[in-house]
């Protein structure tokens, strides 16, 4: 994919070397978006489950801290 | 000892002829230069030198000031010390950039730098936005605390071996700023990095760069979207 990046005062089409970079920091926001995404989803999927178990919004909060 | 400086203050008497070179000196030192503080205070006062007296200037190579004598002690002029922080440079975010990159701004003048930017529009929320050092793309590790306005429920991210600092969240798309402490950058030393956000999400983070690269810039980079205005200034923090 085609970047324009700024050097400085400069705005200029990316190299090789500056697209790779800018591709590298967004696979890597990807897979940190794409664990806290895991995480929260087996945090709503524990409090169903807890909750299904009989214990109150605030015992469940208590419990898993969140 | 530089080519203005001198070791004495001539007195001149009456109807005594001066030689070309006492011409000459006399004509280039309005405001005597010594190489030191010991140097100024021996050309006063001796045989055929100047009595020192108040109101008397001179220059000191030594720490580069300009010094007034106030008939009792020499009191430096200027410049005025710096402050605890120095601005190095502003730059203005261009129009629609996916990356800014800030350069010769780390030196050996300072160990440690604070860098503030205020980003006009963001293209898309909620984006994680990189920091980069220098052409280093992988080593950087960090924690952040992410604490979303809407819950106030505080949770933990890492960033482990990537190829920036993912320092900090942008939660709206016109208004987003940060300030971050980028420590021993240009030293032959891990870089660690403090940040601030002043946005929804990740609001702390600090991390590190492993390589003991010397850096001299860093680039920011949104992980999605693009940049669009607003100012990147970076200030050295005094070592002493």
């Amino acid at each position: 994919m085609a970047y324009k990046v700024q050097i400085d005062d400069t705005v200029r089409e990316a190299t090789a070397n500056e697209a790779a970079a800018i591709d590298a920091v967004r696979a890597d926001a990807k897979a940190i978006a794409v664990a806290a995404d895991a995480k929260a989803a087996a945090l709503a999927s524990a409090r169903t489950k807890l909750a299904a178990l009989g214990l109150t919004d605030a015992e469940i909060t208590a419990l898993l801290g969140a | 000892m530089g080519a203005n400086a001198q070791t004495t203050v001539p007195s001149f008497q009456a109807s005594q002829v001066l030689t070309s070179d006492q011409m000459n000196q006399s004509a280039r030192t309005g405001v005597p230069v010594f190489a030191n503080t010991t140097d100024r205070d021996a050309a006063f006062g001796g045989s055929g030198e100047k009595t020192l007296a108040e109101g008397q200037l001179c220059y000191l190579e030594s720490t580069n000031v300009v010094q007034y004598y106030d008939g009792a002690a020499w009191a430096t002029v200027g410049p005025a010390t710096s402050g605890a922080l120095t601005f190095i440079s502003s730059t203005t975010i261009g129009t629609t950039v996916s990356s800014v990159t800030v350069s010769s701004v780390f030196s050996s003048t300072y160990d440690n730098y604070m860098v503030q930017a205020n980003f006009q529009t963001i293209s898309s929320a909620g984006t994680l936005i990189g920091l980069q050092l220098g052409s280093t793309t992988t080593g950087y590790y960090g924690s952040a605390i992410n604490v979303p306005v809407n819950t106030g429920t505080p949770a933990g991210v890492g960033n482990n071996n990537t190829a920036s600092f993912l320092a900090f969240s942008t939660g709206e798309t016109n208004r987003c700023t940060f300030t971050a402490f980028i420590n021993q950058p240009n030293l032959a030393r891990q870089t660690q990095v403090t940040c601030l956000g002043s946005d929804a999400g990740r609001i702390a983070y600090s991390g590190s760069e492993v390589s003991t690269t010397q850096h001299t810039s860093f680039t920011l980079t949104p992980a999605t979207g693009t940049l669009t205005g607003g100012t990147i200034r970076v200030f050295g923090i005094a070592n002493s």
